[in-house]
C-alpha cells in the first residue's frame, strides 16, 4: 500500500515535535510518507461552525490531490474533517455536486484516509513493530489519551471502539510500556477553546490529568496536537488556579515508540514538551 | 394536562411553551438533524463535557428548538460552549445529531445578530478562515496577534509566547502554499452557496 501524508497546520507550528517524531519513526520502519503537494488546511472547527460547504470543500481539495494513495493524518482534528468530507460526499449525490461546484472539479469522496495509529497497527502490524524495539520501556505506566475525534462518531471515522479504543494502547504495549485501564481515554480536552474560552479547557484538562494520576500513570500519551498542547501547557495554569501540581509529561505516541526503537530524544523533538520528560525517562532507564 | 404544558421546557425557573412552530423545521433543514426523533432521555447531557458549567444542557436545547424558542436558543451561551466533541451524536439512541444542530444554530445566531455577548468564538473563526483563505494554511502567530487585537485580550497567555518560541512551537513565518487564485475561487464559490448545508 502506498501512502501520502497530510501533516495538517499544527504539525508545522505548535506540534513540530509530532511531525519530527512521525518522520523519524516512519523512516526507521521503512514507511514512506511523502507530503501531498500544496495541501491546504482542513478548515478545522472554524469552517464547520461557519460554513458547511467550505467545511467539505477544503478537505476535499487535498484529498483529490492524493493521486489515489491512502492519505495518512496525525492530527485527530484533520483526520476527523477528512473522514467527514469523504462520508458526506460519498453518501449523497447532491452534496458531491455542490462540493464539485466549489472545487471546480468532481471528487468522489473515496480517497482512503487513515490515522497513523491505524497504519501502524493494521498495515505495518504489531509483530513488525515489536521486531524493531531496541529499548523496551519496561515499567513505564502510560495513560493513552485518544480525545474526541479519532473515534467519534464511529459511523464516520471507523477508527476503533468509540468508548474504549485500544490502538494506541497496542502500540505502547509493543514498545514495552504498560498501558493503563482508565476511564478518560475519550473525554474532551476543550480543544480550540484554549484561546477563546480557556476556563473550559482548564476544567476539562484538570479532570483528565487528575484521572490519569489516580490511575497511577507516569505520563500521558496522545495522538492529537491540541490534546497534547492543552494537557501539557495548561498544567502550569491549573497549578496557579487550583493549586494542583501534576508534573505529568505528555508525549505523542510517536515519541514513545521512537524512544523504544532506540531513537535519540533530539530526533523525537522531546525538547518541545513543556513538562520535562527527562527525569521520568532517566528514572526508568530509557535515557 | 394539555399538550403545551406537557411539552414545556423548564430552565432557570422559567417555563417555556410552544412559541414558533416552524423554527424546529428550519433548524432541521439547516442541520440535517432529525430533531423530532429526540426522546428527551438525557443521554447526550450526561456525556456532554460542558453541560455541568452551563445553564443549558443539550437535551434541553433540543426541546427549546422543538418549542420554537428562537431568541432563547440563538442568543444562548451554550451553543458557543459546545466543543463539537461528538459525544452526543455517538451515544444518542435515536441518532439525533446534536453536534450538527449546534453548528447550524451558530450560523443562524450570527445571521440573526443574536450572538451571546460573552463569546469571542465567531471572531476567532473569522480570523482563522481569513488566514487560510489568504495563506492556504493556518499561521498561528498571525492568528493570535489578530485575535488579541480584535478582542482586546492583549495580555491573555502572554507568558506562553517566550516559552513556545524557546521550545520551537511557533513558526515565525507562514509557509508558502501555491494555488492562491484557485483557493480564492474555492472560497468565493462556497460562499455563494450561502453557508447552507449542501
Amino acid at each position: 500500500m502506498s501512502y501520502v501524508f497530510f501533516p495538517g497546520c499544527s504539525l508545522e507550528g505548535t506540534a513540530r515535535d509530532f511531525h519530527q517524531s512521525t518522520m523519524a519513526v516512519a523512516g526507521a520502519l521503512g514507511l514512506a510518507l511523502p507530503e501531498i503537494p500544496d495541501w491546504i488546511c482542513c478548515g478545522s472547527t472554524a469552517a464547520h461552525q461557519s460554513d458547511p460547504l467550505l467545511a467539505l470543500a477544503l478537505p476535499a481539495k487535498s484529498l483529490a490531490a492524493a493521486g489515489g494513495n491512502t492519505v495518512v493524518a496525525c492530527c485527530a482534528a484533520c483526520y476527523s474533517r477528512l473522514k467527514t468530507a469523504n462520508h458526506e460526499i460519498s453518501k449523497d449525490a447532491a452534496t458531491r455536486r455542490k462540493v464539485a461546484e466549489a472545487l471546480g472539479h468532481d471528487y468522489d469522496g473515496k480517497t482512503p484516509v487513515a490515522h497513523l495509529l491505524e497504519v501502524l497497527v493494521r498495515d505495518v502490524g504489531l509483530p513488525a513493530i515489536a521486531a524493531r524495539i531496541k529499548r523496551p520501556l519496561e515499567g513505564l505506566k502510560v495513560a493513552c489519551y485518544y480525545g474526541c475525534l479519532l473515534s467519534r462518531p464511529p459511523e464516520v471515522t471507523g477508527f476503533d471502539d468509540a468508548e474504549n479504543p485500544t490502538l494506541m494502547d497496542a502500540v505502547c504495549k509493543a514498545a514495552g510500556a504498560t498501558p493503563l485501564d482508565w476511564p478518560h481515554k475519550t473525554e474532551c480536552c476543550g480543544a480550540s477553546y484554549s484561546i477563546t474560552d480557556p476556563g473550559i479547557v482548564l476544567d476539562l484538562t484538570r479532570e483528565i490529568l487528575s484521572m490519569a494520576r489516580a490511575a497511577g500513570a507516569d505520563c500521558i500519551v496522545t495522538a492529537c496536537p491540541l490534546c497534547q498542547l492543552n494537557l501539557d501547557m495548561r498544567q502550569k495554569d491549573i497549578e496557579a488556579k487550583f493549586g494542583e501540581a501534576y508534573g505529568l509529561p505528555v508525549f505523542y505516541f510517536t515519541q514513545v515508540l521512537g524512544l523504544a526503537m532506540g531513537l535519540a530524544p533530539e530526533q523525537l523533538g522531546l525538547k518541545s514538551l513543556v513538562v520535562d520528560p527527562m527525569p521520568l525517562l532517566a528514572a526508568n532507564g530509557v535515557v | 394536562m394539555n399538550q403545551s404544558s406537557h411539552l414545556a421546557a423548564h430552565l432557570d425557573g422559567r417555563v417555556f411553551e410552544l412559541a414558533e412552530p416552524d423554527f424546529a423545521a428550519e433548524v432541521e433543514h439547516a442541520s440535517g438533524a432529525n430533531l423530532a426523533a429526540c426522546l428527551q432521555c438525557g443521554k447526550c447531557s450526561s456525556g456532554c463535557p460542558v453541560a455541568a458549567r452551563s445553564n443549558l444542557r443539550p437535551h434541553v436545547l433540543v426541546r427549546l428548538v422543538q418549542l420554537g424558542q428562537r431568541d432563547e436558543v440563538l442568543s444562548s451561551r451554550f451553543i458557543w460552549e459546545c466543543t463539537s466533541c461528538q459525544t452526543c451524536i455517538t451515544r444518542c439512541p435515536q441518532k439525533v445529531d446534536v453536534a450538527a444542530m449546534n453548528d447550524a444554530l451558530r450560523r443562524m445566531s450570527r445571521e440573526a445578530a443574536k450572538v451571546c455577548g460573552e463569546t469571542t468564538v465567531p471572531v476567532f473563526n473569522d480570523i482563522f478562515l481569513r488566514t487560510i483563505r489568504r495563506l492556504g494554511r493556518m499561521y498561528e502567530m498571525g492568528l493570535m496577534t489578530s485575535y488579541k487585537l480584535r478582542t482586546g485580550r492583549l495580555m491573555a497567555d502572554v507568558d506562553k509566547f517566550p516559552m513556545m518560541l524557546a521550545k520551537g512551537k511557533l513558526a515565525l513565518l507562514p509557509k508558502k502554499v501555491r494555488g492562491a487564485a484557485e483557493r480564492k475561487k474555492l472560497f468565493e464559490r462556497a460562499g455563494r452557496a450561502g453557508g447552507k448545508k449542501p
